[in-house]
């Protein structure tokens, strides 16, 4: 809306009418361009999920068509059904929850103090979260599976949620610090000058109004720890998880498997995306401030 | 206000858990990882060059190499030590790979070495006094009666019990039960289970591949696993395929990314929807873009079935094989720039929202065009962002992992977070010294790269400062 009252004023602006048409040209571009990336970014997913609902004969059928006809569950069923899947995806899910609980309630106060507090180190220590974000997990993960053998944590879904805990902190600690800095601080104020105690206007103030940030936060640590597969399957041998698991058993499984397990770990992503959008530029901004 | 304010400490307070995480997740394990690729802590198995102790030492094995058996002998010992028998002692002719990857040839005692399906014969020999015969295979049964030393036993079944995987891939030593048929002191026939230590079974056959299981403790340090790692066959493979992907999916993500960003600026029709569209790939991981683009890519696939169907192909045509790597490159460069596009993107994004629009809106009024606006406007107020979004995207690239390995199966293309992995495997190498020297030579040259991008930069800013 606000692009077309914008070339209209151009339009009763200026007599310019070459001018004009190419602006429009310029707008027609923009939008080709806009739905050629936006169809580069959805064609695979379409073709993954065309896959994952088609029949297993047709999924080895060859040339393979572009929608699913017949639509059928049987490729999906299969790959469920396959052994070690659903205890697999019940492993992801509990590493991710205690992941999402462990990474918020460690980020949370830390969050707010860079938020709140003018503090020497402020700088260092926000210097030094940036950094570690951008540590090479692949360093991480084969001193701490070896510690783990030797404390006998090895192969625990605990063990590996502490891992993910540590690869999801910085991202969480810089999201839930910008989440806080989007919270007025004069609401704050305000609420002490009306008599309540700091724990309460941070309880009754701050919280509520960070409280849908701090939620689209937990479900990004979600989906990372979900996603994440290098340091899961160095941690875990019996106890894998999904990504982990399909990773592992790649070399000997069939193509219907192979897609359907491939569209069964994206659905989840992009239920959260959808869910989290409104964030999302608050959390990756972040990242270059 | 030039007094001296009382320091604050609720601030840190609230971040000390962070940073106690933080350290003991990040720091500590650093410091070992480091530790683990140059520090020996293991047994270490001399390899004889004769079957005898007193002969010159031609090698080392460490605990957990696997090695092929070439021949076996035996050695009777006259051994009235321990009130054992005669019990003869077996000498393995091995070879294997030493810790920095030479092959070692020669010999080793057979106590030292697991070999894990030698086949037994049916008979043995009680070589220790007084051999209890339980009822069943364990030592809280009922004793059925004794065996003599010397008595030839016949053997009826085995059972192995608490054999286990140990956490170095190692089978432990099961305790061993052996149903036996045989005659006690009194002369009477017997038959229960005996232990198998005090009953002595030849071995009938061995099978040719064993691993070293033992041998004398070394704590030291060490630069054979590094050694190995540069002359592992895989290692130039792996660091080559790194670099060549870095360097072509690069240029093309900040690109593509810079693009999307300044379509979004433009502001399209259902921008908010586009913007959703875009983001998605954010939550998409690597092992599943991996997937998707293994699907368009193998010989079934999409792209094969849409070049059929425009008759430029007969039959499809092999991306994915040991003839075509290139082509296998190309597969993972679109999945990763598919797949890690938006993460630039966003960045570029908040980026361009730092841009005070008069800038903009004056450079226009002055005449530029798109590409002198680009050029000379937009990119050099973007610069920060875009360095940022370089250095991180090149250190998450030197971790490029499951998108590889979805695609062309780690074998024909590998990488080198792929090697750490297979190094790491219990199924695979099983040797975390040499993964971790991996897992160093990654950070290393992560850190390299991000402390030269920061150089050059800061060189550049003097000399557009000095003139």
């Amino acid at each position: 809306m606000t692009a077309g009252t914008q070339t209209q004023t151009y339009v009763l602006d200026k007599a310019s009418k070459r001018a004009w048409r190419r602006r429009q040209l310029r707008r027609a571009g923009v939008h080709v361009l806009a739905v050629l990336i936006a169809l580069w970014i959805l064609i695979p997913i379409w073709l993954i999920a065309t896959m994952a609902f088609s029949t297993p004969q047709d999924v080895r059928a060859y040339p393979k068509q572009i929608a699913p006809t017949p639509l059928s569950t049987d490729t999906m069923e299969f790959f469920l059904n396959a052994e070690g899947i659903l205890p697999a995806t019940r492993n992801s899910i509990m590493v991710a929850l205690i992941t999402l609980v462990l990474s918020t309630a460690i980020s949370a106060p830390t969050g707010y103090a860079i938020s709140r507090y003018l503090f020497p180190g402020r700088d260092a220590f926000r210097l030094g979260i940036l950094a570690v974000r951008a540590f090479p997990i692949v360093i991480l993960a084969v001193p701490l599976a070896e510690q783990f053998r030797d404390w006998n944590m090895y192969d625990k879904i605990y063990s590996l949620a502490l891992m993910h805990t540590a690869l999801t902190l910085p991202t969480t600690i810089l999201v839930i610090a910008s989440v806080f800095a989007s919270v007025p601080k004069e609401l704050e104020e305000a609420a002490k000058v009306f008599g309540s105690s700091p724990f309460q206007a941070f309880m009754r103030v701050v919280i509520p109004l960070a409280l849908p940030g701090i939620a689209a936060s937990a479900i990004f640590t979600f989906v990372m720890s979900w996603n994440e597969v290098f340091a899961a399957i160095l941690l875990t041998l019996e106890n894998r998880t999904l990504p982990a698991l399909i990773l592992y058993t790649l070399d000997k499984s069939s193509d219907p498997f192979k897609f359907a397990g491939g569209f069964f770990m994206l659905v989840p992503s992009l239920i959260f995306i959808f869910m989290v959008r409104r964030y999302l530029f608050n959390m990756w901004g972040q990242i270059t401030k | 206000m030039s007094r001296l304010r009382k320091v604050n400490w609720a601030p840190y307070l609230l971040i000390l858990p962070s940073f106690l995480y933080l350290l003991a997740f990040f720091g500590w394990p650093m410091i070992r990882s480091l530790q683990l690729a140059v520090q020996r802590d293991s047994q270490i198995l001399p390899i004889y060059a004769e079957p005898n102790q007193e002969s010159v030492v031609v090698g080392k094995l460490e605990r957990g190499t696997f090695v092929t058996v070439l021949d076996v002998i035996r050695e009777e010992k006259s051994g009235a030590a321990g009130g054992l028998l005669s019990r003869p002692q077996f000498w393995l002719k091995v070879s294997g790979l030493t810790p920095d990857g030479d092959e070692v040839v020669g010999w080793a005692e057979r106590g030292n070495v697991f070999v894990q399906d030698a086949s037994r014969s049916d008979t043995g020999e009680v070589v220790e006094k007084e051999v209890p015969v339980y009822a069943e295979p364990n030592g809280q049964s009922e004793v059925l009666g004794t065996l003599p030393r010397g008595a030839d036993v016949k053997i009826v079944s085995w059972s192995e019990q608490g054999a286990r995987v140990e956490a170095e891939g190692l089978l432990s030593k099961p305790a061993q039960w052996i149903e036996v048929r045989a005659t006690d002191a009194d002369g009477n026939a017997i038959s229960g289970w005996v232990q198998r230590g005090p009953v002595f079974v030849e071995d009938a056959t061995i099978s040719a591949r064993g691993r070293v299981a033992s041998g004398e403790g070394a704590r030291e340090w060490t630069l054979d696993y590094i050694k190995r790692m540069v002359r592992d066959r895989n290692f130039k493979k792996a660091l080559t395929t790194t670099l060549i992907l870095i360097v072509l999916i690069l240029p093309l993500q900040f690109t593509l990314a810079i693009v999307m960003a300044l379509v979004l600026q433009a502001r399209p029709r259902f921008t908010t929807l586009f913007l959703y569209i875009y983001s998605i790939p954010l939550g998409i991981s690597d092992l599943a873009a991996g997937l998707v683009w293994y699907s368009i890519f193998t010989q079934k696939g999409f792209l094969n079935s849409f070049l059929q169907e425009l008759g430029l192909i007969d039959k499809p045509f092999i991306f994915i094989s040991n003839e075509h790597k290139h082509w296998i490159i190309v597969a993972i460069v679109l999945a990763e720039v598919w797949r890690a596009t938006s993460i630039v993107m966003v960045i570029v994004v908040s980026g361009l929202q730092a841009i005070p629009l008069e800038l903009l809106e004056s450079a226009e009024l002055f005449g530029a065009n798109l590409r002198q606006r680009l050029w000379h406007v937009i990119l050099p107020l973007l610069k920060p962002s875009l360095q940022v979004a370089l250095i991180l995207r090149t250190i998450l690239a030197f971790q490029v992992f499951a998108v590889v390995v979805a695609i062309s199966g780690g074998e024909v293309v590998t990488v080198l977070a792929n090697e750490t992995y297979r190094w790491y495997d219990i199924g695979g190498y099983n040797n975390p010294h040499v993964a971790a020297a991996y897992a160093g030579f990654i950070m290393l040259i992560s850190l390299s790269v991000a402390v030269i991008y920061l150089r050059t930069v800061r060189s550049q800013e003097e000399k557009v400062a000095k003139p």
